[in-house]
């Protein structure tokens, strides 16, 4: 989760020594809030984990927390680069619903097969992306009124399409959000080896990029973080994807489809995001867009794409949604965007954009599913469990904001 | 010499331009040479920026011809003219508070290693070209949004060494900076000149102006208002032609100009 390693954004203030703080800390995945968010998760997880007699770590309950929530951290992904590009998309939770009927719909009544229908699904998304990029980039409507429009045109969209519940679909397709990896490698113990082997991969996989990312550093003879530093810093990744792994190996079924779903999503888009040119200029258009422009950045081509790769994203979501429902209907993805949102903003993205992370929104989205999952299996009353989400978001900002006002920065 | 003299390296001729009913600039001619600095002056909103603006393809102008190398040239955009070897310092620094200073520094021209940013590359580049203006920032590393205007007036300088341009325009550059620093910046623009560019300076302070200046053109109303050779003309000249005074009688405070970088006489 921590790939998007850039040094860029929002890096803690008040450095004028020879070597800055920031540049000590700098390898480390960025900045302080970026560690004052995974603590906050670690708190809260181990605070439910206490209130609920340990019942919120138990295996099946883990898995069911990333198949409850991977809805939220794939809309985050997308939400957070529009969040940080200056931007904000109100429309996915009805995207959610007119794009879960047109897949239902291409199944149940004409008949294609699933994947047929998953890719008619997320070109149908990037569709309604590409109209709303092209109203905020080309014609210059803020996103918040395109998107608002959206949001009525696709759920209006969505009950026309979906007039009566559309169930009856494929367990292929079921499977998606409810289903597990096979356990084709057996297992040790009750412990399934598909998933302990993906949990290994995924820690080297990382562990390698670091080491080459601090090689490359070396290679250019710049600042890399001291050796203790960053083998402390493995040594916690290793601990937090190994218990994830041990975890998740004893529940049910093994690992959960959309948490591979969301990993691989996680991987590409923190590397888009912390590693590419058009990663850099959706943080360069958010932090400054007349600067941007005059420097040459295409902002209008990085908005229209933005809006693209979220409406992909929210079919994503479709998908992952409808297969969890077993059927499409036309209230689906109510309130989703709000969801999405409050997880970019708890996971550190800036209102006024030019700042925010992949890992910080599906850290955001985790919290969010983390309080959920632990108030429930308290038996709080839903009404108290909004209110208390509620808080927790209003809290999470305006920590952030007397944090950045202390370091002296805005 | 004399070959790159007949034919400028940018020219711009009849250049007009109005904003509703502000005529910003009016039939306003500018050339400028290889190996030569020409100085753009005029009180506040002569159209100094505006013209700026027309070279880096930031405006279009409603009427007139730009000609780069005596080729007529169309700027449509910023990138056109970078393309063109345009490269440009704009009076209110155009960068992102959000990025550190290697990122803006290649912000737009970002080098790559296949689909990858080659941020190390990037990164050394920008501390070679910070050394070399012996500019006071703390870190290539540092966010903008914790340097001083000055620090970040030395990356928005910093900023026309990459690439190789060929045209350099800088609008009051040297506002913000202090005496150690505006020297800088004035070496900077003899390297630039030694090294066959052709430099656009916009400023309000004569001193410096006629420290690194081969010519001053004026502006005034948005017109052309007189065209000075910096080894022939008095201060007075200068300031005539700004103010649009008769020549003879001196402005009542002539003290040094130094310090007053906006303020000119009425
Ligand atoms: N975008 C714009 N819209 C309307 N009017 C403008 C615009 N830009 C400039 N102007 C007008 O054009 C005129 C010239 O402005 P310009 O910024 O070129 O002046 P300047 O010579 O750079 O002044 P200064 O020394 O204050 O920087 C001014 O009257 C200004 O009000
Ligand atoms: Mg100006």
């Amino acid at each position: 989760m921590s790939v998007d390693m850039n040094t860029t954004p929002n890096l803690p203030a008040g450095e004028r020594a020879r070597v800055p703080l920031s540049q000590r800390l700098g390898g480390l995945g960025g900045n302080a809030r970026q560690y004052g968010i995974f603590g906050a998760l670690v708190v809260i997880i181990l605070l439910f984990q206490v209130l609920t007699d340990g019942k919120l770590l138990l295996a099946n309950n883990v898995a069911s927390l990333f198949q409850q929530n991977a809805y939220v951290m794939i809309l985050a992904i997308g939400m957070v680069m529009v969040i940080v590009a200056g931007h904000i998309d109100l429309s996915v939770g009805s995207v959610v619903a007119f794009v879960g009927g047109i897949v239902a719909l291409s199944m149940r009544d004409l008949d294609l097969p699933w994947a047929v229908a998953i890719l008619i699904g997320l070109a149908a998304g990037a569709l309604v992306g590409a109209w709303q990029g092209f109203w905020v980039a080309y014609i210059g409507i803020p996103a918040f009124i395109v998107t608002l429009a959206g949001m009525l045109v696709f759920r209006g969209l969505a009950l026309v399409l979906v007039g009566e519940t559309v169930a009856g679909l494929p367990p292929e397709f079921i499977s998606i959000a409810g289903g597990s990896l096979p356990n084709v490698l057996g297992f040790v113990g009750n412990a399934d080896v598909v998933t302990l082997v993906i949990g290994a991969v995924a820690f080297l996989a990382l562990a390698f990029t670091q080491v080459r990312a601090r090689q490359s550093m070396r290679k250019h003879n710049l600042h890399a973080e001291p050796v203790g530093v960053f083998i402390t810093k493995l040594v916690l990744v290793a601990l937090g994807i190994g218990a994830l792994t041990v975890i998740l190996s004893f529940s049910a079924g093994g690992t959960p489809i959309v948490l591979v779903i969301v990993g691989v999503l996680v991987v590409v888009y923190s590397f888009l995001m912390g590693r590419t040119v058009f990663g850099r200029h959706i943080y360069a258009i958010g932090g400054n867009r007349a600067a941007a422009a005059l420097s040459g950045v295409s902002t209008k081509r990085v908005d229209f794409w933005i809006f693209v790769n979220i409406g992909v994203l929210a079919a994503v979501a479709a998908i992952v949604t409808t297969s969890r429902a077993g059927a499409a209907i036309a209230a689906a993805g109510q309130n989703y965007e709000l969801d999405a949102i409050a997880a970019c903003f708890i996971g550190g993205a800036a209102v006024t954009g030019g700042i925010g992370r992949i890992s910080g929104a599906i850290v955001g989205a985790l919290i969010m599913g983390v309080l959920n999952m632990g108030l429930s299996i308290m038996a709080v009353d839903p009404a108290w469990q909004q209110a208390i989400k509620g808080l927790v978001l209003l809290l999470a900002v305006a920590f952030d904001l007397l944090n950045k006002r202390r370091a002296g920065t805005r | 010499m004399s070959d790159e003299a007949r034919v400028p390296l940018l020219a711009m001729r009849g250049i007009t331009m109005r904003f509703g009913a502000v005529e910003a600039l009016v039939d306003v001619d500018l050339e400028v040479h290889a190996h030569e600095v020409v100085a753009l002056v005029g009180d506040n909103g002569a159209g100094k920026s505006t013209l700026a603006k027309m070279i880096s393809g930031v405006l279009q102008p409603d009427a007139g011809i730009i000609e780069i190398d005596g080729e007529p040239v169309t700027v449509p955009t910023p990138q056109a003219a970078a393309a063109l070897g345009v490269a440009t310092v704009f009076q209110d620094l155009a960068l992102c508070e959000n990025l550190d200073v290697t990122s803006n520094l290649f912000l737009g021209r970002e080098l790559r290693s296949r689909w990858v940013r080659d941020d190390g590359q990037m990164e050394e580049v920008a501390r070679r070209i910070l050394r070399s203006l012996s500019s006071r920032i703390p870190s290539v590393r540092s966010p903008l949004s914790t340097l001083s205007k000055g620090q970040r007036q030395s990356v928005a300088i910093a900023r026309t060494l990459i690439g190789s341009p060929r045209i350099v325009v800088l609008d009051e550059p040297t506002a913000a900076l202090s005496v150690v620093q505006t020297a800088e910046v004035l070496t900077h623009i003899e390297q630039l000149r030694n090294l066959g560019l052709a430099v656009v300076l916009i400023s309000h302070n004569m001193t410096d102006v006629r420290a690194v200046a081969d010519r001053i053109e004026v502006l005034r109303h948005g017109r052309n208002n007189g065209s000075l050779d910096v080894a022939t003309s008095s201060y007075e000249e200068v300031i005539a032609a700004i103010t649009g005074a008769p020549t003879e009688p001196r402005p009542a405070q002539h003290a040094p100009l130094r310090s007053s970088t906006t303020a000119w006489p009425a």
